[in-house]
C-alpha cells in the first residue's frame, strides 16, 4: 500500500515555478529519500502534502485521502519538521511541547521527557535562548511526540553534531520499525544514503530519477581511477556508460554503469601506472543531477 | 482552547497598556472640564475666536455646550473612536498573521486542525481584549462623571456611547483581521489599517469642513455615531448601527475564505 501518492503536482507562485508535474509514491513502512539542492523544490513538495500551500494542479493523497480535502485529519497521523526551525520565542520548551501535545488525541505525556532525554534537550529553557540544533531538537520531539504513522522531516539534520545525527537517526529507525513510514528530504547524500531505502532526486522543480539506493550504489556503478605514464586519449574512452569523467594530468576519473568487460578490453595494450575500481559515493553518483544545465 | 489561550495571553500586556491610557485619558479630560468650570470664563465666546477647520479636527465643530458635563464628555467619544479602532485594528491584523511573522505557521497550521478552528478563537480573542477596552471605558467615564457631576454618572447615556463604541470596535477588528488574510504579510497588514483609519479620519474632518460634502458621510465610520447625538440626545442610529454590523460580518466572512485559501509562509 501506497502511504504517500503524489500525482502530476505543480505548483507556481504566480510566475514562479515551485515545482512541475511532480510524481511519486512511498510505500508503506519504507524510509524514502527526497534528495535534491537548495531550491529544487522539496520543500515546497511537502508544504503541500500538508495543505500549507494549495497545488495549482495535480494532485497528492496521503493514506489514500486527498491531502487538501481531508487535510485535518490526515495531519493527525503525521508528524512534521519543518526546515527552518520557529516557534514562539517567549514560550519554554516545554510548553511549546505541551501546546503542540495539546492538538492530538490522546497523547501519552511521559514521551516529551523520554524524548528529550535521548535528543538531550533541556525543557526549561526559554525557545529564543535556544541555538539552531537545539531548536532542532525541539522540532524532532514535537514531530514524534504523538507517533505518527507518517514522519516528515524535511532537512532535519541541519545544525546537529555528528553524535546527535546518529542518535537522531537511531530513533527514526526505531520509529520506522514499529511502523512509520518516513520521508526525509534532504541535499546531503550520504546522510540519505545511511537511512533510506529508496530515494527520488528533484532538481529544478522536477524529479528527474526514483532509485533503489543498494541497487544503484551495488550493482551498476563503479568508480575508476586510471593512472597513465604517457598521453591519454580520452575518446579511447568514449563508451555508453560513462559519466562524470575528468582527467587530471595523468590521471583519469569516472563513473562507469554496464558491463565492467568492456572497460577491461579497452585498457588491453595501455600503459597504466595505476588503477583503482572503487564503490562511488552517492554524492558521486549523483552529481550529474546536481549540477545545472545551462 | 488552546490557540484561545494562547492569543488572550499574547495580548494582555498591551491590553492592561491601552486600559490604563484610555483611563488617563478620561481621567485628564475631565481635570480639564472642572478647569474650565471654575475659570468661569465665557467658553462659548472663547472657542468663537478659533477657526472652524480647528475646532473640527478636535471634535468640537458642532455648537456644543462645553459647560455642561454630557457636553463636554461627548467631545470625547472622537478620541474614543480613534483610539479603540487602533485598537481593534492592529489586534485583528496581528491576530491573523501572527504566526506567519514569526515564521512558526509550519508549526501551528501543520496540527490536525481546519484553519477556521484557528482564526475563530482568535477572533473570539479580539471580541474579548475590544470588550474588555470598551468596559474599562466604560467604567472609568461613569466614575469620573460622577465626580464632577454631583454624582451622576450618567449611566444611560454612556451605556449608549459605549454600545456604539463597541459596535466601531468590531467593524475595525474585522477590517484588521480582513487585511491579515489578504495581504502578504503583517507589516503590510497593519500598515494599510493605520492608512484606512487615517483616511476615515480626514474624511470625516472633510464632512464637517464642507457642506458639499456631506455625501462622503457614509464612507467613514467616524460618522455613522455622533457623540452629541449619543450623550445628549440619548439616541443611537439604528441604521448606521446596523449597517456597521452588516460590513463587520463580511469582512469576516471575508477572513475566513481568504485566509482559506492562503499560500502560508514559511
Amino acid at each position: 500500500m501506497n502511504v504517500i501518492e503524489i500525482n502530476q503536482l505543480t505548483k507556481y507562485y504566480g510566475k514562479h515555478r515551485g515545482i512541475e508535474n511532480v510524481t511519486f509514491s512511498v510505500e508503506e513502512g519504507e524510509i524514502f529519500g527526497f534528495i535534491g539542492p537548495n531550491g529544487a523544490g522539496k520543500s515546497t513538495t511537502i508544504r503541500a502534502l500538508l495543505s500549507l500551500i494549495h497545488p495549482t494542479s495535480g494532485s497528492a493523497t496521503i493514506f489514500g485521502k486527498d491531502c487538501i480535502k481531508y487535510g485535518s485529519e490526515l495531519r493527525r497521523d503525521i508528524g512534521y519538521l519543518p526546515s527552518e526551525v520557529f516557534y514562539y520565542e517567549h514560550m519554554k520548551v516545554l510548553e511549546v511541547l505541551k501546546y503542540s501535545a495539546s492538538f492530538y488525541d490522546n497523547v501519552n505525556y511521559t514521551r516529551i521527557q523520554t524524548l528529550a532525554d535521548v535528543m538531550d534537550l533541556d525543557l526549561n529553557k526559554r525557545i529564543d535562548d535556544l541555538s539552531y540544533g537545539n531548536k532542532k531538537k525541539v522540532g524532532i520531539v514535537q514531530g514524534l511526540l504523538h507517533e505518527p504513522k507518517l514522519i516528515i522531516l524535511d532537512e532535519p539534520t541541519g545544525g546537529l553534531d555528528p553524535l546527535m545525527q546518529q542518535k537522531f537517526f537511531d530513533l527514526i529507525r526505531t520509529e520506522n520499525k514499529k511502523g512509520a513510514t518516513v520521508l526525509f528530504s534532504s541535499h546531503i547524500l550520504s546522510e540519505v544514503q545511511k537511512l533510506c531505502g529508496r530515494v527520488a532526486i528533484i532538481k529544478d522543480g522536477t524529479i528527474v530519477k526514483i532509485e533503489n539506493i543498494r541497487d544503484m550504489q551495488k550493482h551498476n556503478y563503479k568508480k575508476f581511477t586510471l593512472e597513465y605514464s604517457g598521453v591519454i586519449d580520452v575518446h579511447h574512452f568514449n563508451l555508453d556508460g560513462i559519466t562524470n569523467l575528468t582527467l587530471d594530468k595523468n590521471t583519469l576519473h569516472f563513473l562507469f554503469k554496464g558491463d565492467i568487460n568492456r572497460i577491461v578490453e579497452r585498457l588491453q595494450g595501455q600503459a597504466l601506472l595505476n588503477m583503482l575500481v572503487e564503490e562511488p559515493s552517492l554524492e558521486e553518483i549523483f552529481m550529474h543531477y546536481y549540477q545545472k544545465e545551462d | 482552547m488552546n490557540i484561545f489561550k494562547k492569543e488572550m495571553k499574547a495580548n494582555v500586556t498591551s491590553l492592561i497598556i491601552w486600559c490604563c491610557a484610555q483611563v488617563f485619558i478620561i481621567y485628564a479630560g475631565m481635570m480639564k472640564y472642572q478647569g474650565f468650570i471654575d475659570s468661569h470664563v465665557d467658553m462659548s465666546k472663547l472657542l468663537a475666536g478659533f477657526p472652524k477647520e480647528i475646532m473640527v479636527i478636535f471634535g468640537v465643530g458642532s455648537s456644543l455646550d462645553l459647560t455642561k458635563v454630557a457636553g463636554f464628555y461627548s467631545v470625547f467619544f472622537l478620541y474614543f473612536m480613534l483610539l479603540a479602532a487602533v485598537h481593534a485594528v492592529m489586534f485583528g491584523a496581528v491576530a491573523v498573521s501572527r504566526e506567519e511573522r514569526d515564521h512558526c505557521a509550519d508549526f501551528l497550521y501543520a496540527k490536525p486542525i481546519r484553519r477556521f478552528q484557528v482564526i475563530m478563537p482568535k477572533l473570539i480573542a479580539g471580541v474579548i481584549n475590544i470588550l474588555i477596552f470598551n468596559m474599562v471605558t466604560f467604567g472609568a467615564s461613569v466614575f469620573f462623571i460622577s465626580l464632577h457631576n454631583n454624582g451622576d454618572g450618567m449611566f444611560n447615556q454612556v451605556s449608549l456611547t459605549m454600545l456604539a463604541l463597541f459596535i466601531l470596535q468590531l467593524f475595525f477588528l474585522a477590517l484588521g483581521a480582513m487585511f491579515g488574510a489578504v495581504l502578504k504579510n503583517t507589516k503590510l497588514a497593519t500598515s494599510v489599517s493605520g492608512a484606512f483609519i487615517l483616511g476615515f479620519f480626514l474624511i470625516s474632518v472633510a464632512v464637517d469642513l464642507y457642506d458639499k460634502l456631506t455625501f462622503l458621510k457614509i464612507f467613514t465610520p467616524f460618522k455613522y455615531f455622533e457623540g452629541s447625538t449619543l450623550m445628549l440626545d440619548n439616541q443611537l442610529s439604528f441604521t448606521s448601527a446596523v449597517i456597521l454590523l452588516i460590513v463587520s460580518v463580511i469582512f469576516f466572512a471575508l477572513t475566513f475564505f481568504a485566509f482559506n485559501r492562503r499560500d502560508l509562509k514559511t
